[in-house]
């Protein structure tokens, strides 16, 4: 909008009285700009990955918030409390000696273990998210274009991929999760990929079937007449039209991989210390609601404001992606 | 027709056969024995353990242990680790007492999800539609067990009346009217909780079939014929906007096994749920493979059920 | 539109319909105090389900916990710990020793053994003065004659596939003659007492292959396995415990048939068949036969010295007529089995698992798999019928769930935590009790390890840990500090030995007199090598977590570097426990009440998947523990014990960190209700016996109208 009113001000391009017919992504941002919800969580998220990083530098790198003091005498304070400077060692206390979200019952810093947590999280969610996304776009793609190539003279690369997506749809998702979890050492990495292997499915399916409804289109049909190669045409044509609806699913699949993870903690299978993840915090809290509700509060709170953003924004991102809904 | 639903069926049986494959080869590769075979238990010898690994058959190999749960399974004396009873009467009982959460969660998903979806369709962009749009992310963006315990809290601490269980306890002796009703009541804040996913995506998604149908052609010219609103949106446009929805009560079926483990926890009730939680805690592989495998086949039901509910309902679509 | 109605009317009616159903339901205070049933109702909360409800099976507390209130044993603990008799009023225990003729020895001067000789020896001795306490135990001095025995030994071969595979061979043994004394009393020391007569090498070299036959064709390596296990087969001198009990006239199961010597006996070997997979085996291994004296008599003789084999009889007695091969065979017939189903039926099947009847105060009624198990008051109990009438085990696997209701009054018990009833002490309306019970929790050492060989280094890393701190903060007091392996409540702990001193810098001095020194990132290093562990437990205990958070920041400040990780519980025992390969673990130990500690401490007990995993090993303690399991004096055991635990506690294997205090929270309503002869009742308030026993008296506990005033 503004670059139009720029132009249009400007005397060298008075030929051009039009404005330039709005570029796809222009479109978008028009459209997106307009949801204000969606603006308010975009901002959020940016604060939010701004806070992981800064998690990961000032917890582990830099250590500013210690973590992992225990300051027995100081626990349970609540929320903007100052430590008992008479009990606990000068060296132990926190950052401007004051403990901004209260201290949990082995007397640690709360803002500290958030502020680690955050990072922890995060990744879990975008790693998670990145290998499903992977194996559903590599799956759906190859079904999609490659499907009817047949295999040993009986079935399709189609048929055999979407058997397989069936397959795994079939199983009863999160009581697999926890079937796997439970029996696999529970350790970060392991909970990263078994959520992420739990949810290619929908990215498979709709990857496939963008891709067969996008090979009928004209543009399609013309690339393929002019003999352009194939890589050409997947990477160049496809994928980019295709990734609307992945982009979508990713955001809000990161949304549900963070709520995964929480509800794993509460079974017990959680991410396991060291590591603290928001969900964990959340965990250890809930046995103290009567005594230390802030411990149950902030990292509930946290996961919620964090996984509604995810959400909304991902809701907007279908708006504004949608070419139908956007029409009118 | 019948054709269709007969070269379906042998699919899905074969496709039963793989998932069952699958999960038994996944659960005996795990770590963890059974608990019965406790090797932290002081009075057990080695001797001891040995014994009870072979009356279970662990040692013997996969294949074969493989072919002793589909005996077992199918002459209907399959036996927990846990405590040696029927593991088919053991699924039936907790599934019955699944069912009826299941059902009421359904039953307010559906009954709220169209009135609300429908509502923010028509009133696209504004205050409703924006509103409910961020109400149903935000019932969805909780930790499961963080609103259960608010809401636990809540109803316990203003209304004074017990929430956890199937039922009241010490009520046997009360009128049946009280004790259904009891049980209704015991019903409404899990099945509300589980129900909240339900609601958030499923009044989106009529939400967005609906936006979809009002652009048709057909809706602008029953609205060009001067057609009253209402009876444009709901005869004209609904009643297509539904077919979709119609193939979603297939797919409804699975959630009665997975879902629900942690409100089931929480809520003390004992459906499948929490029974597949325990076999996987104590490592009761006849039960963790059984119920896999009928969620598996649930599921398989419920995509059958869908496809040949959406042959029936949308003409266009033929099975064949 | 009927539709649009349709729609808007549809959820209206449903959200209707379910929120009023709020208006039948009780609440907690009308379910309190309108309902005069609730009073005699007990409603305990727990977070699992049983699993089986039959005593010689069952493994789990869920589990014992309805099964102590159906069974019954033969003896139980009174209030201080010591054997009560239950179902046996009465029990004696004395002694059969066995001496073979060892023919092929010779006495100490010089002459042949042969039967006569040496009884006549041994009668002529204990005449003498310097014999006399020997002369007073013995009852009776026989001999024995000479007689073959055919006997099944155990022994493993190599299976075709070239493993290991278990198998059985017959053998037959000649067993010269015997003398067998007739003891009052157990004497593990009896035959070195007879040392002088019969010679000090008497006991050694029996020339066992004069006396086997052995099958035909059989293997030179399971030959050796043969012999290997002779001697402890067919001991030359053989101790023989013996218990006999006299059984309680005129007690009936639930369902009325009587109790007698036949139930007993019935118990013992449904234990000890194979097929039914007991877990509670090797408490009876011991035994060698039970033998009916009379109708309610029953002797029961050892294959060898065992103190603490008598315990065992504490487990519930099985009502024989219900679980017979007859009522068995009837089962499977209305159950209409398939033959192989048969073939593999046992007790383990029975439906008596799930509707057990016993002959305890309290008989089974309903049993709905996670949600509750409900038990009633047996009226014909011989010890006259318990205060409450209805017994309720409700399952709720959360514990926050089970603190709302417990508040709410809908539990009348459940597992509190220390944090929690911290919160019920100032409450006026709860009374709560901590006592000592039989665990404790520790932090153990791999010994095996170089970096925690050295006792000194184990007792620098207990050093610096503030355990007293620990207790004040996490534990909120509910827990006492303790220095050795036994349960604090039992006499076999010494309560003189001092506890650690909490002194990181002593800790500090320590491990720099051993040769580590301060490196630049202010770890301690030795040879290049930091001084650096891992440190595991098992998840879903939250208190274990806390002790390996706070044990690793307490060694951070002495420059010790420590890596934590948690393990789900199979995991954590099958890739670390049970292989030892692990550097340091935090568990603890749920103890007995007898003083034995060979699975744990014997240096034996240290191989795969056996329980002294830390892989302790001090000869001196060996050979205490081996003395204490065979010693039948109270007194004697009771000074090796604290030797014992004097010893482990300067080896330091452990650090012992602290027993956790039983905790209960209960309305004050609830007392002890005593009634005098005519049947009045007066009213005490409840108290935890001296052992710290809190439900000792349940049956004589009930629920109150009022709050009373002590």
């Amino acid at each position: 909008m503004n670059m139009n009113a720029v132009n249009s001000l400007s005397p060298q391009l008075d030929a051009e009285k039009l404005p330039p017919p709005e570029t796809p992504w222009q479109e978008f941002v028009r459209v997106y700009k307009k949801d204000r919800m969606a603006i308010v969580s975009s901002i959020v998220l940016a604060i939010l990955v701004v806070v992981g990083i800064s998690g990961k530098v000032f917890t582990e790198w830099v250590v500013v918030f210690d973590s992992e003091v225990v300051r027995l005498p100081d626990k349970f304070l609540p929320p903007l409390s100052a430590p008992s400077v008479d009990v606990v060692p000068e060296e132990d206390l926190p950052i401007l000696s004051l403990y901004v979200f209260g201290t949990d019952e082995l007397g640690r810093d709360v803002f500290a273990r958030m502020l680690q947590g955050s990072f922890v999280s995060l990744s879990i969610g975008f790693v998670a998210v990145g290998i499903s996304l992977v194996v559903g776009l590599f799956l759906g793609g190859l079904a999609g274009f490659f499907g009817n190539i047949k295999l040993l003279k009986i079935m399709t690369v189609d048929t055999l991929i979407m058997r397989f997506t069936d397959v795994m749809l079939c199983i009863p998702t999160f009581f697999l999760i926890l079937t796997v979890v439970a029996l696999l050492p529970p350790s970060i990495y392991n909970i990263m990929i078994v959520i992420g292997l739990f949810g290619w499915m929908g990215t498979c399916r709709f990857v496939r079937a963008e891709i067969l409804a996008l090979r009928q289109q004209d543009f399609v049909v013309a690339a393929e007449a002019l003999g352009l190669p194939k890589s050409r045409i997947i990477f160049r044509h496809l994928i980019p039209n295709a990734i609307a609806p992945v982009l979508v699913s990713t955001t809000i699949g990161v949304a549900t991989a963070i709520l995964t993870e929480s509800a794993l903690s509460f079974l017990g299978f959680g991410v396991q210390p060291p590591y603290a993840t928001w969900g964990n915090i959340l965990n250890d809290g809930r046995g103290f609601i009567f005594d230390a509700p802030w411990l149950f509060v902030i990292p509930g709170m946290a996961i919620f404001v964090v996984v509604l953003a995810f959400n909304l924004v991902g809701e907007g991102l279908r708006e504004a992606l949608n070419p139908k809904l956007r029409r009118r | 027709m019948l054709a269709y639903i007969g070269r379906n069926l042998l699919l899905r049986v074969v496709l039963l056969f793989i998932v069952s494959v699958l999960i038994h080869g996944l659960i005996h590769l795990a770590p963890g024995e059974p608990s019965a075979v406790d090797p932290s238990n002081p009075r057990m010898k080695p001797e001891d353990i040995a014994k009870i690994r072979a009356a279970f058959h662990l040692d013997d190999p996969l294949y074969l242990q493989y072919g002793y749960w589909v005996r077992d399974l199918v002459q209907g004396e399959l036996k927990s680790f846990k405590d040696n009873q029927p593991v088919l009467g053991k699924i039936w009982r907790r599934f019955l007492n699944s069912l009826p959460l299941f059902i009421c969660s359904t039953l307010i998903v559906w009954t709220l999800a169209f009135p609300v979806g429908i509502q923010a369709a028509i009133r696209r962009g504004a205050v409703f539609d924006r509103s409910s749009t961020f109400v149903a992310y935000a019932l969805i963006s909780f930790p499961g067990f963080f609103l259960s315990y608010i809401a636990i809290l809540g109803v316990v601490e203003i209304f004074q009346v017990p929430v956890i269980g199937m039922r009241t306890f010490g009520m046997e002796g009360a009128a049946g009217s009280f004790r259904f009703m009891d049980r209704v009541w015991h019903l409404v804040i899990p099945s509300l909780l589980a129900a909240l996913g339900g609601i958030a995506v499923l009044s989106r998604y009529v939400r967005s079939q609906m936006l979809e149908v009002v652009s048709q052609d057909y809706v602008r010219t029953a609205r060009a014929k001067g057609l009253p609103n209402d009876t444009v949106i709901y005869r004209h446009a609904l009643r297509n906007a539904l077919i979709p929805f119609i193939t979603m009560f297939g797919l409804l079926i699975p959630g009665l096994v997975g879902g629900s483990v942690i409100f089931e926890t929480i809520f003390a009730w004992p459906g499948l749920g929490l029974l597949g939680y325990e076999a996987i805690l104590s490592r009761d592989f006849p039960v963790i493979l059984t119920l896999n495998v009928f969620g598996a086949m649930l599921t398989l039901i419920g995509t059958l059920v869908s496809d040949v509910l959406y042959g029936i309902a949308d003409p266009r679509i033929r099975l064949e | 539109m009927r539709l649009k109605r349709w729609l808007l009317f549809a959820p209206l009616l449903l959200t209707v319909f379910l929120l009023q159903s709020y208006f039948w339901v009780p609440t907690y205070e009308h379910q309190a105090t309108g309902n005069p049933k609730r009073l005699v109702t007990y409603i305990q909360g727990s977070s699992g389900d049983a699993k089986v409800l039959n005593p010689i099976l069952n493994a789990d507390s869920a589990s014992s916990n309805i099964v102590g209130h159906v069974f019954e044993g033969l003896l139980d603990l009174d209030a201080d710990l010591n054997l009560r008799g239950r179902l046996a009023t009465e029990w004696a225990i004395s002694e059969k020793a066995y001496l073979f003729v060892s023919a092929s020895n010779r006495f100490p001067d010089g002459t042949e053994v042969t039967g006569t000789q040496l009884i006549n020896r041994i009668r002529a001795a204990l005449k003498e003065k310097s014999f006399s306490t020997l002369a007073k135990n013995i009852k009776d001095i026989q001999v024995l004659p000479p007689e073959k025995l055919t006997q099944k030994i155990s022994m493993t071969e190599k299976g075709e596939d070239g493993k290991p595979k278990r198998g059985e061979v017959e053998i037959s043994f000649n067993m010269p003659a015997r003398v067998v004394f007739s003891l009052h009393q157990v004497d593990q020391d009896f035959f070195t007492q007879l040392m002088p007569v019969i010679g000090d090498r008497y006991l050694e070299n029996f020339p066992y292959d004069q006396h086997l036959n052995l099958p035909e064709g059989i293997q030179p390596e399971i030959e050796t396995q043969i012999h290997a296990q002779l001697a402890d087969l067919f001991p030359v001198a053989e101790h023989n415990p013996i218990i006999d009990f006299q059984l309680r006239k005129g007690v009936r199961f639930h369902d009325g048939h009587e109790f007698d010597v036949g139930d007993v006996k019935f118990t013992y070997e449904a234990i000890m068949n194979p097929k039914n997979l007991s877990p509670r085996t090797s408490d009876f291994e011991p035994i060698k036969f039970v033998k009916v004296l009379d109708t309610h008599r029953v002797r029961v003789v050892y294959k060898r010295l065992f103190s603490p084999a008598i315990n065992a009889w504490m487990m519930g007695i099985l009502p024989e007529h219900l679980l017979n091969a007859e009522a068995m065979q009837q089962e499977m017939e209305k159950r209409e089995l398939s033959d192989a189903a048969r073939a593999a039926f046992g007790m383990r099947d029975s439906q008596f698992n799930r509707a057990p009847v016993g002959s305890g105060s309290y008989q089974f009624v309903e049993w709905q798999s996670d949600e509750f198990i409900h038990l009633t008051r047996f009226e014909q109990y011989w010890e006259g019928p318990a205060e409450y009438h209805e017994f309720f085990m409700r399952i709720i696997p959360d514990l926050f769930t089970q603190e709302v209701e417990f508040h709410a009054g809908a539990l009348d018990d459940y597992g509190a935590q220390p944090h929690q009833v911290s919160r019920y002490r100032e409450d006026a309306q709860y009374q709560n009790f901590s006592s000592l019970g039989f665990g404790y929790s520790y932090i153990g050492y791999n010994n095996r390890r170089p970096l925690f060989a050295d006792p000194e280094v184990r007792k620098a890393l207990g050093m610096a840990i503030n355990v007293g701190d620990f207790i004040k903060y996490l534990l909120y007091g509910e827990g006492e500090r303790i220095t050795g392996p036994y349960p604090k409540n039992t006499q076999w702990y010494d309560p003189s030995v001092p506890p650690l001193p909490y002194d990181p810098e002593g800790a500090k001095a320590i491990l720099m007199s051993l040769g580590w020194t301060l490196n630049a990132d202010g770890w301690l290093e030795k040879d290049g090598k930091v001084f650096e562990f891992n440190l595991i437990t098992n998840n879903g205990n939250p208190i274990r977590k806390n002790i390996m958070t706070i044990a690793q920041n307490a060694w951070k400040k002495i420059g010790v570097k420590c890596n934590t990780q948690v393990f789900e519980w199979a995991v954590f025992l099958k890739d670390f426990v049970n292989t030892a390969q692990f550097d340091a673990v935090v568990l603890g130990w749920s103890m007995g009440v007898d003083p034995d500690l060979f699975q744990l401490w014997h240096s034996s007990e240290a191989g795969p998947q056996q329980l002294n995993f830390v892989g302790y090993n001090n000869p001196k303690s060996d050979d205490l523990i081996v003395r204490i399991r065979q010693e039948y004096d109270v007194k004697r055991q009771r000074e090796m014990t604290h030797q014992l635990h004097q010893q482990i506690h300067e080896d330091q294997p452990y650090t012992f960190l602290y027993a956790p205090l039983g905790t209960k929270v209960l309305d004050k309503k609830i007392v002890l209700v005593q009634r005098d002869e005519d049947g009045n009742e007066t009213y005490e308030k409840i108290y935890p016996t001296k052992s710290g026993n809190i439900e000792f008296y349940f049956n004589k506990w009930r629920k109150l109208e009022m709050t009373p005033d002590f």
